[in-house]
C-alpha cells in the first residue's frame, strides 16, 4: 500500500511541474502581510501588544479570505488537471487503488498548506522586525503554526471534494472564499469549532485576543472533518461514472 | 471452466435512462488477435470498451479478463496488464511528451527504459522534450498510444485510434497495431467505424449495431460471406425453386430473384434448358458479388453512417 501511495504522490508531483498556482502561493500571503503590517504601523498607538497585535492584523484577512482562497485555487487546479483533456480516462485506469490516487492529490494540497503556513510565519517575523518590534519572537507561534496547519488540512479536504464534484475552476474557489468569510461569523457566534472553514482561523488564533483555544476539541473536530470529507471524495470517485459526463 | 478468450463479456448491458446503448453483448476476443470492433457512430463501441476498463459500470452482465471475472477487488491487478486509449488521447499540455509518459510510468510502476522504447515505437523520440500543447493532433494520438504501450501490457484497448490522423498517420497506426501481437505478444481490441480500416487491421471482427453485437467471427468468415452468386429472374419463381432443389442446388429467394451458388458455365446452360423445358421463361441471368461493404450495410442497416 505504501508503494502505491508513493507512486501516486510522485505522479502528482510530476503533474505540478510548471504549475502557475505557485504565483498565488507567494503573492496572497505577501498581500495579506503587507496590509496587516500597514494597519499595525498606522495604529501603533492603539495596538500595544507588539507581536500579538501584529499577528491579529496579519491573520485577519489571511485566515478569513486569502488562505481559503489559496487552498481553494490549489485544489481546483489539482482536479482541473483531470477534468480537462480526457485525463479521467488515464487517471481512473491507473493500476492503483482509488483511495491512493485521492491521497496523492491530498498530499499535494497538504504540502502546499504546510509550506504556505511556513511562508506566512516567515513573513510575520520579517514584517515584525521591519515594523520595529524588538522583543523576542513569541514561543507559542509554533503551536499556532501546528494548529493552523491542521485547520488548513481540513479546508483542503473540503475543497478537494468540491473541486472533484464541480468541473468549473472558479466555482469551488468562490465557495472557499464564501466559506472563509462566513467563518468569521461562525467564529464570532462561538460555532467556530463546528465549522470546517473556521478551524484554520481558530488554530491560528485569528481574531482571538486571549490567544487561547480548546486544543483537544480542535484535534478531534479536525480529524473528524478530514476523515469524513476524504471518505466522501473517495466514495464519489468510486461511484460517479465519468463515462456518463 | 477456464475460458479460451482473453476478453469475454456475457450479456453486457448498459442503460442510461431508457436508452439501452449496449444491449446483451457477448464479446469473445481470442488471445493474440487483433479484434476489430466495428460499428457506426453511436452504436455503443466506446461504452462497451469503457465497461471493460471499469470506466463505466454495466447495468447487467459480466466481464472476464485474462480468464478472471472482473470485480472491484481484482480491478487493479487486471488494469496492470492492460493499456488503453479511449476516445481522445489523455495528456497534460503544460508538460513535455516525456514528462507525460513519466507520469504513466510512475503510476504503472514499470521500468523507466520503457519510456524511450515506446517513444521510439511511435516515432516521437525527437519530440520528447516538446510541450504537448505544441504537438499536432497526430502526435498527441501517438503519445496516447505510447502511454498505452508503457509496461507492454498483455491487452491493448484502442478506441478509434486513427481519429484525426492524416492518411500517412492512419497507415502508420494500422501497421503498428498489426505488428503488436507478433512483436510483443499483445492482444489488441481496436474499435473503428470504418470498415476498410478493420478489414486491413483485424483478424477477428465484432460488428455492433444499436447496442447489439450482430456479428462476430474471424475476418475470413466475413469475407466468405462476400462470395459470388448467380441471380436468376424467371416467370414462375416457386416452380423454378423446386426444380433447382430437385437438382441438389441450394437456392434462396431474394425479392424477384433466385440466388444460386457460383457454378460453371456448362452447368448454368443445363439448368436453363431444364427451366425452359418446364415452360418457365428466363428473364435475367446475372453474376453477383457482394462486397464487404454490402455485407456491413446489410448487417448494420443502410441508414447507419459509416
Amino acid at each position: 500500500m505504501l508503494t502505491f501511495y508513493i507512486r501516486a504522490v510522485r505522479a502528482e508531483s510530476l503533474k505540478l511541474k510548471r504549475s502557475p498556482v505557485w504565483l498565488a502561493f507567494f503573492s496572497l500571503p505577501i498581500i495579506s502581510a503587507f496590509f496587516g503590517t500597514m494597519n499595525y504601523t498606522l495604529n501603533i498607538g492603539v495596538l500595544k501588544s507588539e507581536w500579538y497585535s501584529l499577528w491579529s492584523q496579519h491573520t485577519f484577512f489571511l485566515c478569513y479570505l486569502f488562505m481559503p482562497a489559496l487552498i481553494g485555487t490549489y485544489c481546483s487546479y489539482l482536479w482541473r488537471l483531470e477534468h480537462t483533456r480526457h485525463n479521467w480516462n488515464s487517471f481512473l485506469t491507473a493500476p492503483l487503488p482509488l483511495s491512493t490516487l485521492y491521497l496523492g492529490k491530498l498530499t499535494q494540497a497538504v504540502r502546499v498548506s504546510v509550506l504556505a503556513n511556513l511562508w506566512i510565519f516567515l513573513l510575520f517575523y520579517v514584517c515584525g522586525r521591519l515594523a520595529g518590534i524588538r522583543s523576542p519572537f513569541p514561543r507559542e507561534a509554533l503551536e499556532w503554526y501546528l494548529c493552523g496547519t491542521l485547520g488548513a488540512v481540513v479546508i483542503c479536504c473540503v475543497q478537494l471534494l468540491f473541486s472533484l464534484m464541480i468541473r468549473s475552476f472558479a466555482i469551488p474557489v468562490g465557495i472557499a472564499l464564501a466559506g472563509g468569510i462566513f467563518g468569521l461569523y461562525m467564529t464570532n457566534r462561538d460555532y467556530g469549532m463546528n465549522y470546517p472553514y473556521s478551524l484554520y482561523c481558530m488554530g491560528m488564533r485569528a481574531n482571538n485576543p486571549n490567544m487561547e483555544i480548546h486544543i483537544p476539541a480542535l484535534l478531534v473536530n479536525s480529524a473528524g472533518y478530514i476523515l469524513v470529507f476524504a471518505a466522501l471524495s473517495i466514495f464519489y470517485l468510486r461511484v460517479h461514472e465519468r463515462a456518463a459526463d | 471452466m477456464p475460458t479460451p478468450y482473453l476478453v469475454e463479456t456475457h450479456n453486457l448491458t448498459k442503460q442510461y435512462g431508457k436508452n439501452r446503448c449496449v444491449n446483451a453483448v457477448n464479446m469473445h476476443v481470442p488471445p493474440g488477435a487483433v479484434y476489430g470492433f466495428l460499428g457506426p457512430n453511436g452504436a455503443g463501441k466506446s461504452t462497451t470498451l469503457k465497461m471493460i476498463l471499469g470506466l463505466a459500470r454495466p447495468t447487467e452482465g459480466s466481464i472476464t479478463l485474462f480468464g478472471t471475472p472482473v470485480s472491484e477487488k481484482n480491478r487493479m491487478k487486471l488494469l496492470a496488464q492492460t493499456g488503453s486509449l479511449i476516445e481522445s488521447p489523455s495528456y497534460y499540455g503544460h508538460l513535455t511528451g516525456e514528462e507525460n509518459l513519466r507520469i504513466i510510468q510512475t503510476l504503472k510502476g514499470c521500468s523507466e527504459k520503457d519510456i524511450s522504447e515506446v517513444l521510439k515505437i511511435v516515432r516521437l523520440s525527437e519530440a520528447r522534450g516538446k510541450l504537448v500543447n505544441h504537438y499536432s493532433l497526430g502526435m498527441k494520438q501517438r503519445l496516447g498510444l505510447a502511454a498505452a504501450l508503457l509496461g507492454f501490457p498483455k491487452l491493448l484497448i484502442l478506441d478509434e485510434p486513427t481519429n484525426g490522423l492524416d492518411p500517412a498517420g492512419i497507415q502508420e497506426m494500422r501497421e503498428l497495431v498489426c505488428s503488436l501481437p507478433a512483436a510483443y505478444g499483445m492482444t489488441v481490441l481496436v474499435s473503428s467505424h470504418l470498415l476498410d480500416e478493420i478489414d486491413r487491421m483485424a483478424d477477428y471482427v465484432g460488428i455492433i449495431r444499436k447496442g447489439g453485437l450482430i456479428w462476430q467471427d474471424s475476418l475470413e468468415s466475413l469475407h466468405a460471406r462476400s462470395k459470388e452468386q448467380i441471380a436468376l429472374r424467371v416467370s414462375h419463381t416457386a416452380i423454378a425453386l423446386d426444380l433447382l432443389r430437385q437438382n441438389g442446388i441450394e437456392a434462396a429467394q431474394e425479392e424477384e430473384y433466385l440466388l444460386l451458388p457460383m457454378m460453371d458455365d456448362a452447368y448454368v446452360a443445363n439448368l436453363c434448358r431444364q427451366l425452359v423445358a418446364q415452360n418457365i421463361s428466363l428473364y435475367r441471368i446475372e453474376k453477383r458479388e457482394k462486397s464487404l461493404e454490402d455485407i456491413f450495410l446489410s448487417l448494420t442497416g443502410k441508414e447507419s453512417s459509416l
